[in-house]
């Protein structure tokens, strides 16, 4: 199925993080991702959703209702050739660390910590798909935890 | 000032008149407040879910007074707020736009499963157009702004304002300041469009012109924007047949030649033949739901589809639209009735086929209607709303409750008076009809209001008689019992081999609860006495109760199973015998 983006601004109520996710429920959307954060403008929260659908009439439903809540200050949605999606993830891995000096370059990521010969603490950022790209690559079976935060957009 | 005298400083800018509610711990603040200020007339219900329906009835039946008032409902934490909760839910499916006030406990104790606390904002999310709960008394008065302009603009709603009891108490500073008049709610997100554009206008006025076989939807919309006798003067200007929605009707007279009346599921079978066969659906301000289109891809399927409705989130929902007009019915109409480029088609090819299914179950109704009795002699419940139809002249304000009565009048009431038709849709709630009534009493005090529920409705909100007591209001009630709860049954002798699970019901002796209120009873059991009843319901100054001991084998027909198609339309009663095109459903009626 297809991934699509939604975008939406929002006044900064308690609350509207709720509704986001009760619509979610009520409609029975197949959300993938959630991410929220401050827009620059003081008072106004930034909302990416994405989700699996292929159906552009529904996902014209998903923006007619969040647009329906008062909070919400304006929606779009956006596709991948005109914005940059990108999500950042913490990954603990148990890897040798000649093995990982071998993706220096490739990927873009970061060891924030050596905790031991063979315990890394790694930031990789970048979009979805890379990142999936860089952990298929190193290899799943070092993986020990991993923390994603979930896709964040930007218009190009 | 405190949180309290502003709140009800705001309601009175507002001109809120009346306000429904109960009394209780975490309110009692506003309820005190509200005596000592004076100017407010308070309706106390019976149960909180009376008080929902009755604000209710007061913004149904005033919007198209003159000043339009939006009904409010206030009561206490907990249980009261909970007790809203079925009127309020009403409401959102409705698009009634109300205003519920609720006690909170103090915000030093909220989340802390204080006594009488439940998340209020939490429960009414999903069914409120928006809640709020100030937690600041310098919150309050704007916050009461604010939620009144969301319930009435653009599609209404109901809004609900959780207030902590401390909030209530909390004076302000002294420096507080608060214009009602230059106060603009701060909502940059939230604007509707009641202008047509242009564009689409076009498109629409090609496709009206070209149309061989149109039909024109009068919806909701049509009665809350106040546009029935411009949808009239549209409709006899192009000569189209207009087919009501359940809450469209009393928008034009229901006896008007290009009236076809209800469509859905007991819509008439002119209605729902018309719209097999059109080529162009022109409706306003209706939302497509289940009960109106049936299965979905058997709908309508050879026609263009024009759709107007001032929420964008109903277009496309269910029907696919061919021209999406996102406006404000009247304006729309107001513009299309002008539109020099339309004309006039006599369409009497079109016409005549309609008048010819017009006449399926013309001659069967009426002699049913005349007979107005069943096998067993009992009264037919069509036979008694015609009856009181004729003595009316349908001028009438007609609040049923939920269920096979409600069906029987929508169908054979003649209504004549715009906005004279007060039900529960959407959300179909029994028990709605008398504290409804209520509110639309005192909405419209100088006009008759007939309650009419079924004997298992109308024990769900009989408690409200005790209102219509306290208050002396003037509203006719109408028990017709047939001693079952009507649809199920008919539901369960078409679809379940006449098996009547849940649904006799053993009444209480109506003219006993009707003396013990001290209002006027009357049984009625002979079809030569339904008029001589009606007509000293109507001779009576005040409240009285009528009881038709209706006959339990009535259906309402034509019906339209649920999840079928038009093409499965009931049009014949099959007796006890099961339908062959008969369609399961599991659950809800």
């Amino acid at each position: 199925m297809k991934r699509r983006a939604i975008l939406a601004f929002m006044l900064n109520r308690p609350g509207v993080l709720n509704k986001v996710s009760m619509l979610i429920r009520k409609k029975m959307y197949n959300v993938d991702t959630l991410t929220v954060c401050s827009a620059c403008k003081p008072g106004i929260s930034r909302m990416t959703i994405t989700l699996k659908e292929d159906d552009d009439a529904k996902v014209q439903q998903v923006i007619r209702q969040l647009e329906k809540f008062t909070e919400v200050v304006s929606v779009k949605e956006l596709d991948t050739d005109h914005s940059y999606w990108r999500e950042v993830a913490v990954v603990k891995m148990e890897v040798p660390a000649k093995h990982l000096e071998g993706f220096h370059g490739r990927y873009n990521f970061e060891v924030l910590e050596q905790k031991s010969a063979d315990i890394h603490i790694l930031q990789v950022a970048g979009s979805t798909r890379r990142i999936d790209a860089f952990l298929e690559e190193v290899g799943q079976e070092h993986i020990i935890e991993i923390a994603r935060t979930g896709v964040t957009a930007l218009e190009k | 000032m405190t949180g309290k005298k502003l709140l009800l400083r705001a309601l009175k800018d507002k001109g809120v008149k009346y306000v429904f509610g109960y009394t209780g711990g975490a309110i009692m603040p506003v309820f005190d407040e509200m005596d000592k200020l004076g100017g407010f007339n308070f309706v106390m219900s019976r149960h909180e879910q009376g008080a929902a329906f009755m604000s209710q009835g007061l913004s149904r039946a005033s919007r198209s007074n003159k000043v339009p008032q939006i009904g409010v409902c206030m009561s206490t934490s907990g249980p009261g707020a909970m007790n809203l909760v079925t009127g309020v839910a009403d409401a959102y499916m409705d698009s009634v736009p109300i205003l519920a006030v609720t006690g909170q406990v103090a915000t030093g104790v909220i989340a802390t499963d204080a006594f009488q606390e439940s998340d209020v904002v939490g429960v009414m999310m999903p069914i409120s157009k928006q809640t709020y709960m100030p937690l600041d008394a310098s919150d309050v008065e704007s916050t009461v702004h604010e939620a009144i302009y969301v319930a009435t603009t653009g599609r209404g709603g109901p809004v609900v304002l959780d207030i902590p009891k401390d909030v209530q108490n909390q004076q302000v500073p002294d420096e507080y300041r608060f214009d009602a008049e230059s106060y603009r709610p701060a909502l940059p997100g939230f604007f509707y469009h009641p202008t047509p554009a242009r564009e689409p206008l076009q498109q629409a006025v090609d496709l009206i012109n070209r149309s061989e076989r149109p039909v024109m939807f009068c919806g909701h919309g049509v009665i809350n924007s106040n546009a029935g006798k411009l949808l009239l003067q549209f409709a006899e200007k192009v000569n189209i047949p207009i087919a009501s929605t359940m809450h469209g009707l009393s928008a034009i007279p229901a006896d008007h030649p290009l009236h076809l009346g209800m469509m859905g599921m007991h819509g008439t079978v002119e209605a729902n033949r018309a719209i097999m066969e059109a080529d162009l659906l022109i409706s306003f301000g209706m939302r497509f739901d289940d009960r109106v289109t049936g299965k979905l891809n058997e709908y309508a399927q050879n026609a263009d589809v024009i759709h107007v409705e001032i929420d964008a989130s109903e277009i496309n929902k269910n029907v696919g639209t061919t021209v999406a007009i996102n406006a404000d019915v009247y304006r729309t109409l107001h513009v299309l009735a002008g539109d020099p480029m339309l004309t006039y088609k006599p369409r009497r090819r079109w016409l005549d086929k309609i008048e010819g299914y017009r006449q399926v179950m013309a001659e069967d109704l009426r002699q049913e209607i005349e007979t107005g009795v069943g096998a067993d002699g009992k009264l037919l419940m069509k036979a008694i709303v015609s009856r009181l139809s004729d003595l009316t002249e349908g001028k009438d304000l007609i609040v049923p409750d939920v269920g096979q009565h409600q069906m029987m009048a929508s169908r054979f009431y003649n209504f004549q008076t715009e906005n004279s038709w007060f039900s529960s849709g959407g959300a179909g709630t029994m028990g709605a009809s008398l504290p409804m009534a209520i509110g639309v009493k005192l909405a419209r005090p100088d006009e008759r209001v007939w309650s009419i529920s079924g004997d298992g409705g109308f024990q769900m909100n009989a408690q409200e008689l005790g209102t219509i007591m306290e208050q002396q209001l003037d509203v006719k009630i109408l028990i017709l019992n047939n001693g079952y709860l009507g649809m199920v049954r008919q539901w369960q002798t078409l679809f379940f081999d006449g098996r009547y699970a849940g649904t006799p019901m053993q009444s209480p002796d109506f003219g006993l609860i009707a003396k013990a209120y001290g209002l006027p009873y009357r049984k009625v059991e002979k079809l030569e006495d339904v008029k001589p009843a009606l007509q000293q319901a109507i001779d009576h100054q005040g409240a009285i109760v009528l009881e038709f001991i209706c006959d339990p084998g009535e259906v309402i027909l034509p019906m339209i199973p649920a999840g079928g198609g038009f093409d499965d339309m009931i049009v014949k009663h099959p007796g006890q015998e099961p339908a062959e095109n008969a369609v399961e459903e599991g659950g809800q009626s």
